[in-house]
């Protein structure tokens, strides 16, 4: 009995250590379902873009990488965009990639606006809302700093300056 | 508790450490416990803990503190403590909007007292760190407890000895000692008999005289079984947290469109919303005109992705698996997924408009062309005209600067910007704007912006027939829960252990014939009185007739 007894406890006791564990680790990383943690990497994607070509997550790996949703009805995210247009023109030497998500928009709302605001970073579209789901969006505009290697390294809600956005691609850059 | 070292038996059985009574014969190993005269403790027989042990290494301290049942009821007690704080302001998980801040959304509503209860993380209770620490070691010390308690005692019940100590027997709850006059092994024998019309199993030594008659064993493995169906259960809690295996969202459908499920593979497609109000002669006098819903429901196809399924770039491929009315109590259910009637709105949503385009000079009429709200055609030939879209808008309204811009994606004010070509207009078109809601034609004065194209054309939709439009939108619950039917399981064997352990008892009798001296014994975990009237009725048909009562030795009047 004495030698089973041992192992009986170290089975129980270490069930016990692994399954409580995981269900204790999972409070600290599950507080708000839906969002992404800094460190983790951002949900993949495959959309389209003004061309109709497809372009995915994984066409920027290895390049820092920002990721902003926009919709032409939000007047903040027109407003910054040519803030970001002047950063991606600074920085895209450096391999810098700036994609903007249009927030589920049809084709002639999103390329008439583009060209209205002459941007020539990419310019993706987002289909029935999913990408903006999966990326837990709550409001407009929100915008990933993704390093090279796909994780997140920052995420800004609201309308950026363009000083603000220097700063996050800096951080993206060095990482 | 002091340990007895010396634990062999005067029977002869070495005893394991931390055992009360003998594992044989019964006999109260402890000097201060032979020597008392008062009732014997019996539980789990007497036999150790199976972790009871002279020198406990670090292991056995952390299993003999789960193995504590005083822990337990203490680790409950907090637990149950916790629980209630949770109660007292609603959890943040209560609140759906994507937009809730339970930062602002506490002090505001609380006050201090809010502020407090955020600052503390009670607003998520239930899924803190220390609510589900308390759950994990609730669920080690049902474990452990059981372990340590269930296999002693059921090696005691699988071997017990017939004969036991007169001490052990004398002091039991229910005891008799007299004089046989018969001979002792037919007596016993007699007894044995009387005893297996009771329902019992009778054992009988080599000797003829010593009995021990014994009854529903199977009652004392209920409260292990209600354990396993608790430890189960607390899994399935648990089993939450794996990622899909709890899904709790909303999807809103406009009438005939179809969404996807974001999280899973399924598509669903509204066919429609409806609500049907109670007429007044079905509603007492007191509620007439008072609008009582009679049913809520939504028409549902939903669809399952084939292929192109994580890729937004092509078309996925939809297969369709279910059709259903959703009715409030009447979800649509399909494998684990449920959908619920959860909300609806009632805002009709404009889809197409098919309108003719006028020419005033002339008064003829031409069309009708179909503009979609979302991705329309962008060149039409309607009669002799020819149009290009060349912009839209489908929220319009005027910014701060006096641009136009859109408020927001959903068709609310469309405008759409039409450079037409055409019979007595210039070379290179002219541009019109056209509102096809009537009350923005007005509120955005459509007239005034077209200046004279006004007077030469004009874009109108002609009836209501031409007007393609959704009138609700709904909103389900959509619910996947693959721990419940684990929870279910774990209930199950939870409420079986229970009845086991409530509606049976297991009763046992103990007997020796020394020289004509009958000393008889027994022992129930509960309802004493039908044991007495079961050792009693025996004794009566071996010829000692007595009042059941007599065989109480300790107060058990029950």
């Amino acid at each position: 009995m004495g030698k089973n007894r041992k192992k009986v406890q170290i089975i129980v006791l270490l069930f016990a250590f692994v399954i409580g564990g995981y269900a204790i680790f999972q409070t600290f990383t599950n507080d708000t379902p839906g969002t992404i943690k800094e460190g983790q990497a951002v949900p993949d994607f495959r959309l389209a873009n003004l061309q109709g070509e497809p372009i995915s997550l994984q066409d920027y790996n290895g390049s820092p990488l920002v990721i902003n949703f926009w919709g032409t009805f939000c007047e903040p995210c027109i407003r910054e965009m040519p803030s970001f247009e002047r950063q991606y023109e600074e920085w895209k030497d450096k391999g810098v990639e700036v994609v903007a998500i249009n927030l589920s928009e049809d084709t002639l709302t999103v390329s008439n606006y583009v060209k209205k605001l002459g941007v020539t970073y990419t310019i993706l579209r987002d289909v029935d809302r999913k990408t903006e789901k999966k990326y837990g969006l709550r409001s407009y505009p929100t915008t990933f700093f993704v390093n090279p290697n796909g994780t997140l390294s920052s995420v800004f809600v609201g309308e950026m300056k363009e000083s603000q956005i220097h700063e996050h691609i800096e951080k993206i850059v060095g990482g | 508790m002091l340990l007895p070292v010396n634990s062999k038996c005067e029977c002869g059985h070495q005893n394991a450490v931390g055992t009360v009574l003998c594992e044989a014969c019964g006999k109260p190993l402890e000097e201060q416990l032979m020597k008392s005269n008062e009732p014997l403790e019996m539980r789990y027989d007497g036999v150790a803990r199976r972790s009871q042990k002279a020198n406990p290494d670090f292991l056995d301290k952390i299993w003999n503190f789960f193995s504590s049942v005083k822990i337990a009821i203490y680790l409950i007690i907090i637990t149950f403590l916790g629980a209630m704080l949770g109660t007292i302001f609603p959890q943040a998980s209560t609140f759906i909007s994507a937009t809730f801040n339970p930062k602002v959304y506490y002090s505001e509503q609380y006050g201090l007292a809010g502020e407090i209860y955020y600052f503390l993380g009670l607003h998520n209770t239930y899924s803190s760190w220390w609510f589900i620490t308390l759950l994990v070691m609730i669920g080690t010390s049902l474990v452990i407890c059981s372990i340590d308690r269930v296999l002693p005692l059921y090696r005691a019940l699988n071997k017990q000895q017939i004969r036991k100590h007169h001490a052990f027997l004398k002091r039991q709850k229910a005891t008799y000692s007299g004089q046989v006059t018969d001979e002792p092994v037919q007596w016993t024998k007699q007894y044995g008999e009387a005893l297996k019309k009771k329902g019992y199993k009778v054992h009988i030594d080599e000797s003829g005289t010593a009995l021990l008659a014994e009854k529903n064993r199977f009652s004392r493995w209920g409260p292990y079984i209600n354990h396993i169906g608790l430890i189960l259960f607390l899994l399935a809690v648990l089993a939450r947290s794996i990622p899909d295996w709890n899904v709790d969202t909303y999807v809103s459908i406009t009438d005939g469109d179809t969404v996807p499920i974001v999280g899973t593979n399924y598509y669903v497609k509204s066919d429609g919303f409806s609500m049907e109000l109670y007429d007044n002669d079905e509603l007492p006098i007191e509620l007439k005109d008072s609008g009582r819903v009679k049913t809520f429901k939504t028409d549902v196809v939903l669809y399952e992705c084939a292929a192109n399924c994580g890729d937004d770039f092509l078309q996925p491929e939809l297969k369709e698996v279910k059709e259903h009315t959703i009715l409030v109590n009447d979800p649509l259910r399909y494998k684990e997924l449920k959908l619920h009637q959860f909300d609806f709105n009632l805002t009709p949503r404009i889809n197409a408009v098919s309108p003719m385009i006028i020419n005033k000079e002339t008064g003829e009429s031409y069309g009708p062309f179909h503009l979609t709200m979302v991705d329309p055609e962008l060149y039409y030939e309607v009669g002799p005209y020819s149009m290009e879209l060349i912009d839209k808008y489908m929220d319009f309204s005027i910014n701060s600067e006096g641009e136009p811009i859109t408020l927001s994606s959903s068709p609310n004010a469309p405008a759409f910007i039409f450079n037409i070509k055409g019979p007595n207009l210039a070379e290179d078109g002219e541009m019109f704007m056209y509102f096809p809601l009537e009350k923005d034609k007005v509120r955005f004065s459509q007239d005034t912006i077209n200046r004279e194209l006004a007077n030469k054309l004009e874009i109108k939709v002609d009836g209501m027939e031409n007007v393609d439009f959704s009138a609700a939108t709904t909103y389900l619950n959509v619910r996947i829960d693959k721990a419940v039917k684990f929870l279910w399981i774990g209930a199950f064997f939870s409420m079986l252990g229970l009845i086991m352990g409530t509606y049976w008892q297991h009763r046992r009798i103990w007997l020796r014939i020394d020289d004509n001296q009958l000393t008889l014994g027994a022992h129930t975990n509960k309802n004493w009185f039908g044991l007495r009237a079961d050792a009693a009725y025996a004794l009566k048909r071996c010829g000692i007739e007595l009042d059941p009562k007599s065989l109480d030795n300790g107060g058990h009047k029950g």
